[in-house]
């Protein structure tokens, strides 16, 4: 079998397919049938083009080198409709899941916020840090005014399981 | 009863009036919470950049939980709700489980398959039961009429077990109903908020949440009831720049559900966080005393 994209000349990538394919058991795209239910769904489609069976038949075939650098994959809202829709029980929701850690893994280009929430997290625990917001009145309060309980961080050993479950792939 | 609360990073960083309301709430339905003993991220946030390290984070979180000696947890975030739900579907999976269970280990926590998961809205409707929720109304909210917005992550995907019906959720709709209120159906009752893309599209993401709002205004209802803080934060803290996205002058009271529930059982409007809505509550307020 020797297919070629005729837009860009790319040939697939089985191995890296197989990687892909590995990580959805039971959710496996080879079942897609191209019924365009993704697609017609999806709520990223309307603003930003996300066309969902398009990535489904893209990687079906082995050509997955494009993807991971491709801002199409960062504009998944995670709706999960696509999900809820599938009649052939695939997941487009969790293959961009699957593209984008291979973006990671390939430093491919990534938005900043994702990095700074991961770092945030393993200095904290906490994907953001508690705030203080503004009332109506413009009165601005804290946890401790509205006599909320305060945070617990984790222990310290957590940092390191969190930097050991960071470099699994 | 006693029930486990994970709270999750949005609502315990910026959405107080969540917390506040169900804090106040859940007592007054013979409902006692336990915080877990330490707080950390669901995870969500990670599931981008490393599945693995996500589910780590989730399946910490229900570990936690076990550390309290109960077997319900409420987790009132959606997209924890997800996230944790789905980590423990994954734990199924032995490969998976294997290496958690390692990490676990390192800090001497255990991890428990049995603890049943609740957001919000089942815990309310299934738990406690409507009958129970409508005896304890001191101040029904008649005249009231609202949209709901229930969000995505807690109806979708069904073979997950999710907390409602993922084309025609009834639950908070009933919920409301049991306070007194109304609830209208609408065309975009399932559409998201859009904010999931803040992180990579935060334009499109307040055009999402625009369209939405401006749908809900033509309804000329009461305001608009959710149950998740991202959604929350979409709708009420930036309707404003959701308005100039969409060239709009939005106009819609936006409010927990647990908000409303308190003002039905009499609670204190400051005690509920409503000082703390950026969108018009005053308006609703109104039609509520009146």
């Amino acid at each position: 079998m020797s297919l070629t994209d005729l837009m860009t000349m790319a040939k697939p990538n089985l191995e890296t397919r197989d990687k892909i394919l590995s990580k959805l058991k039971g959710r496996e795209l080879v079942n897609c049938f191209q019924c365009l239910k993704c697609t017609s769904g999806c709520t990223a489609l309307k603003l930003l083009e996300l066309k969902p069976h398009e990535i489904m038949k893209l990687v079906n075939l082995g050509f997955v080198d494009e993807l991971p650098s491709s801002d199409i994959i960062w504009t998944c809202v995670t709706c999960l409709k696509c999900v809820q829709r599938c009649p052939q029980k695939a997941s487009p929701y969790h293959l961009i899941i699957a593209l984008r850690n291979l973006a990671v893994e390939k430093e491919a280009k990534v938005p900043e916020t994702y990095m700074k929430i991961v770092s945030s997290i393993l200095e904290t625990g906490l994907a953001e840090p508690p705030q203080k917001i503004v009332t109506k009145k413009m009165e601005a309060v804290d946890r401790e005014r509205l006599k909320l309980p305060k945070i617990r961080p984790p222990k310290e050993s957590f940092q390191t399981c969190f930097m050991k479950a960071m470099e699994e792939k | 009863m006693k029930v486990a609360v994970f709270w999750g990073c949005c609502i315990q960083a910026n959405q107080y009036a969540y917390e506040m309301s169900v804090r106040e709430t859940f007592p007054l339905l013979n409902i006692e919470l336990v915080d877990l003993s330490e707080v950390i991220c669901c995870g969500d946030p990670v599931k981008s950049v490393n599945d693995f390290a996500a589910n780590f984070l989730a399946v910490r979180v229900l570990a936690l939980a076990n550390q309290t000696g109960l077997n319900d947890l409420l987790v009132p975030c959606n997209r924890c709700h997800f996230t944790l739900s789905e980590a423990q579907e994954n734990m199924k999976n032995p490969k998976i489980a294997q290496k958690i269970l390692g990490l676990l280990k390192e800090e001497s926590l255990d991890y428990s398959p049995n603890i049943k998961i609740w957001h919000t809205i089942d815990m309310l409707h299934d738990l406690v039961g409507l009958e129970k929720v409508k005896k304890a109304v001191k101040k029904p909210l008649k005249d009231l009429k609202v949209a709901t917005h229930v969000g995505c992550q807690i109806i979708r995907y069904s073979d997950l077990g999710r907390v409602d019906d993922a084309e025609n959720p009834r639950k908070l709709d009933e919920l409301i109903k049991a306070l007194g209120a109304e609830t209208v159906d609408y065309a975009e009752k399932l559409d998201c908020c859009g904010a999931a893309l803040t992180r990579s599209h935060p334009d499109s993401a307040l055009s999402l949440a625009g369209s939405k709002l401006k749908a809900v205004q033509s309804l000329n209802v009461g305001g608009m009831v959710v149950s998740c803080p991202d959604c929350q934060l979409m709708f009420d803290a930036k309707q404003k720049d959701a308005g100039t996205t969409v060239g709009a002058k939005l106009n819609v009271p936006v409010v927990y559900y647990t908000q409303l529930l308190g003002l039905a059982f009499g609670v204190d409007q400051n005690k509920l966080g409503l000082n703390l809505n950026q969108s018009p509550v005053d308006q609703l307020l109104s039609k509520i005393s009146a």
